[in-house]
């Protein structure tokens, strides 16, 4: 037993250090490469040296915020799709089927043409209302009858998403001058973001990042069963609306920074569960990582997609993505 | 005694009902028409559009009329009934209430050939644009069926790999149009769905489609009668389930994508149309196919003159209008539907 259980953190910690050094080449990786190749040991000193020379500017203000918001809206926004997994016991939950992509993009939108002259700040609170009508109508409309079956759910999210860019589409097409930059930021697009993004993030990553990991136990527990999570003492209504919070303060806030990028709630959790199993105190923090990863290494194929143009984060996650998504349909049929 | 009666009413209110219907949709359509017909950037008060209809118009609106107004009603009429009746098929052979062109990722399919036309080959013909948005619209479908074939067309897969489809062609269309920004206005138009600018070049493209494929889908309409009543009922009953659906998704494909080649891609009403149909008269598709067609066109004569008529002389994409009219009846049936998918 000793033993077993030793081999287990044994095999966690080993695939933390692997998963932090794929981590570390991947933002050494989109450090360096992109229009100016900057030589790694540039990069390196650039993080300790504090000069004027190209390569370290080049660095300092452009290539490092980029990589540590690819790192902290990867986290996030798996971590969103982990617990919507797990309170919705729905393999197909994600922050982008569930609407919350969709409503935040049409509020952040929205407010863009309302009024002209807000600080991003200000729009992140517009995304979070947006995350949560464009969440809480998915899954109002999608749990009744037979409950939140994949097919329900994916369809009631498509209509939500039908509907709001819809309404999104008609704001760009009447207020072409406000809206010349939304555009690109509607694809999801992680490049010119700078510490000032990492600033407006950061707190809201923190905070939704660390109570998930506190109130994993619990969602462990919701995701065997609301009768399990009953017997075992749990209120499962306040578990819900706290973990729905959480997903909404993640995701809303990524979206707000980078605007849409799906598939990556998709995915991770379930390459997650994979390799680490279904307890979400684990589950979480290797969402967390992973996640981190995937967004690193998608937004350096973004660069080369168009080189010598940038193309937006959120074209690569789905071109990787939506197969997989269909990778999961055809494995598990009887899902629903 | 009384349960007879009321069992009779019932049945009489039952035998009517699509009569009744044959004979007010239509005219609905005609007098919406009519109205449409004057409403945009030069209003022609309804006087004068019966004057220029019976050939005694003064010569500027009777201009307008025939060379505007008119193709764009006689398409709007088209395009509705071929989409209503594209999702009727569909919710038959997916049996899900909620399944239409957009949710199967036929119109994205469409959308994504359509930008790359509109932005790689701006010169090109204009015969170029529909023929490759149809094009597009078929590939995915074919794409989508060599995914879901070894499983003999389920329901469940064709419906989620269609939204996995959706997703890719939507990455697609972010590319082309966020590589090529300066072309973005046209191809945004014309992914909302639009009838701005379309005539008689587009119900060309269309009528041969409808004229064929409708009529055929009433003769068929049994066949999806018996899908609807399961697997197992549909095989008994001697039919080959694979093949039929085969069969109706190919129609339902090739209609969706002949509308959607003609004006954009219009989405909601392949969704609502046939729900509103079955409503008024229930699930045989008898009566269903024929209701719905005129159900859709009806709509989208409607819609088309809202977003021509509510801020002239800009003009709201029929598609934006539709959506926001269609979405929330769509969502409100949706919350009531019983259905177990």
């Amino acid at each position: 037993m000793f033993n077993r259980l030793s081999n287990r953190y044994f095999y966690f910690g080993f695939l933390f250090i692997l998963g932090i050094s794929v981590l570390s080449v991947g933002i050494l990786m989109s450090t360096s490469v992109g229009m100016a190749d900057v030589h790694f040991s540039h990069v390196i000193e650039s993080f300790f040296i504090a000069d004027l020379a190209k390569e370290h500017l080049i660095v300092q203000t452009v290539r490092l915020p980029r990589a540590v918001i690819a790192c902290i809206i990867g986290a996030n926004l798996a971590v969103a799709g982990a617990i919507m997994q797990a309170i919705t016991r729905n393999p197909l939950a994600s922050p982008q089927i569930f609407g919350i992509n969709a409503g935040a993009s049409f509020m952040v939108v929205l407010s863009t043409v309302l009024f002209a002259g807000f600080s991003s700040s200000t729009l992140v609170y517009f995304a979070f209302i947006g995350a949560a009508i464009g969440g809480i109508m998915v899954y109002y409309l999608g749990s009744s009858g037979s409950g939140l079956t994949p097919v329900k759910l994916a369809l009631a999210g498509i209509a939500i998403h039908l509907f709001l860019s819809a309404l999104t589409e008609g704001l760009i097409i009447f207020n072409e001058h406000t809206t010349e930059g939304v555009l690109f930021w509607l694809a999801g697009a992680i490049d010119s973001k700078s510490w000032q993004d990492v600033k407006l993030i950061l707190p809201w990553a923190v905070t939704g990042l660390i109570c998930s990991f506190l109130l994993a136990k619990s969602i462990s527990i919701l995701s065997l069963g609301d009768n399990v999570a009953k017997g075992l003492g749990q209120s499962i209504g306040w578990i819900r609306l706290l973990s729905g919070g959480l997903v909404i303060i993640l995701a809303g806030a990524s979206v707000a920074v980078a605007g849409p990028i799906g598939f990556v709630g998709l995915i991770i959790p379930h390459i997650a569960r994979y390799l680490v199993g279904v307890d979400y105190r684990v589950v979480l923090p290797f969402s967390a990582l992973f996640g981190a990863i995937l967004l690193v290494y998608a937004d350096v194929i973004a660069r080369f997609i168009a080189f010598p143009y940038e193309s937006p984060v959120g074209i690569v996650t789905a071109l990787l993505g939506a197969p997989y998504f269909f990778y999961l349909i055809s494995r598990r049929r009887k899902m629903s | 005694m009384i349960n007879h009666d009321t069992n009779l009413t019932h049945m009489i209110r039952k035998i009517d009902r699509p009569k009744l219907l044959l004979i007010i949709l239509p005219i609905a359509i005609i007098l919406f028409s009519l109205i449409s017909t004057g409403v945009g950037a030069v209003f022609i008060p309804p006087q004068e559009v019966v004057a220029v209809l019976l050939g005694s118009g003064n010569d500027m609106n009777t201009f307008l009329i025939e060379s505007y107004r008119i193709p764009r009603i006689v398409l709007a009429i088209l395009i509705g009934a071929g989409l209503a009746v594209s999702g009727t098929i569909l919710q038959g052979i997916i049996r899900n209430p909620l399944a239409s062109p957009d949710v199967i990722g036929i119109t994205k399919g469409a959308g994504l050939a359509a930008v790359i036309v509109i932005i790689l080959f701006p010169n090109s013909p204009v015969y170029v644009l529909p023929v490759s948005a149809f094009a597009g619209a078929m590939a995915v479908a074919l794409i989508l069926y060599l995914m879901v074939y070894k499983q003999g067309i389920q329901p469940t897969t064709l419906a989620l790999g269609g939204v996995a489809l959706g997703a890719i062609c939507h990455a697609g269309i972010q590319y082309f149009m966020i590589k090529y920004p300066l072309e973005i206005n046209a191809a945004l138009i014309w992914l909302t769905g639009s009838l701005w600018s379309r005539g008689w070049d587009q119900i060309y493209g269309v009528l041969p489609w409808i004229l064929i494929l409708l009529p055929l889908t009433m003769v068929l309409a049994i066949k999806l009668d018996i899908l609807n009543l399961g697997d197992d009922v549909a095989q008994g009953l001697g039919e080959s389930v694979t093949k039929v659906r085969l069969l109706m998704l190919m129609i339902a494909v090739a209609l969706a994508a002949s509308c959607v080649a003609a004006v954009g891609s219009i989405g909601f009403i392949g969704l609502i149309a046939p729900h509103i149909a079955r409503k008024l008269i229930g699930v045989k598709h008898k009566h269903l196919l024929p209701i719905s067609a005129m159900i859709g066109s009806l709509l989208v004569v409607i819609a088309d003159a809202i977003g021509r008529g509510i801020v002239p002389p800009k003009e709201i994409p029929v598609g934006i209008v539709i959506a926001v009219i269609g979405a929330p009846y769509f969502l409100y049936l949706l919350r009531n539907s019983k259905n177990s998918f």
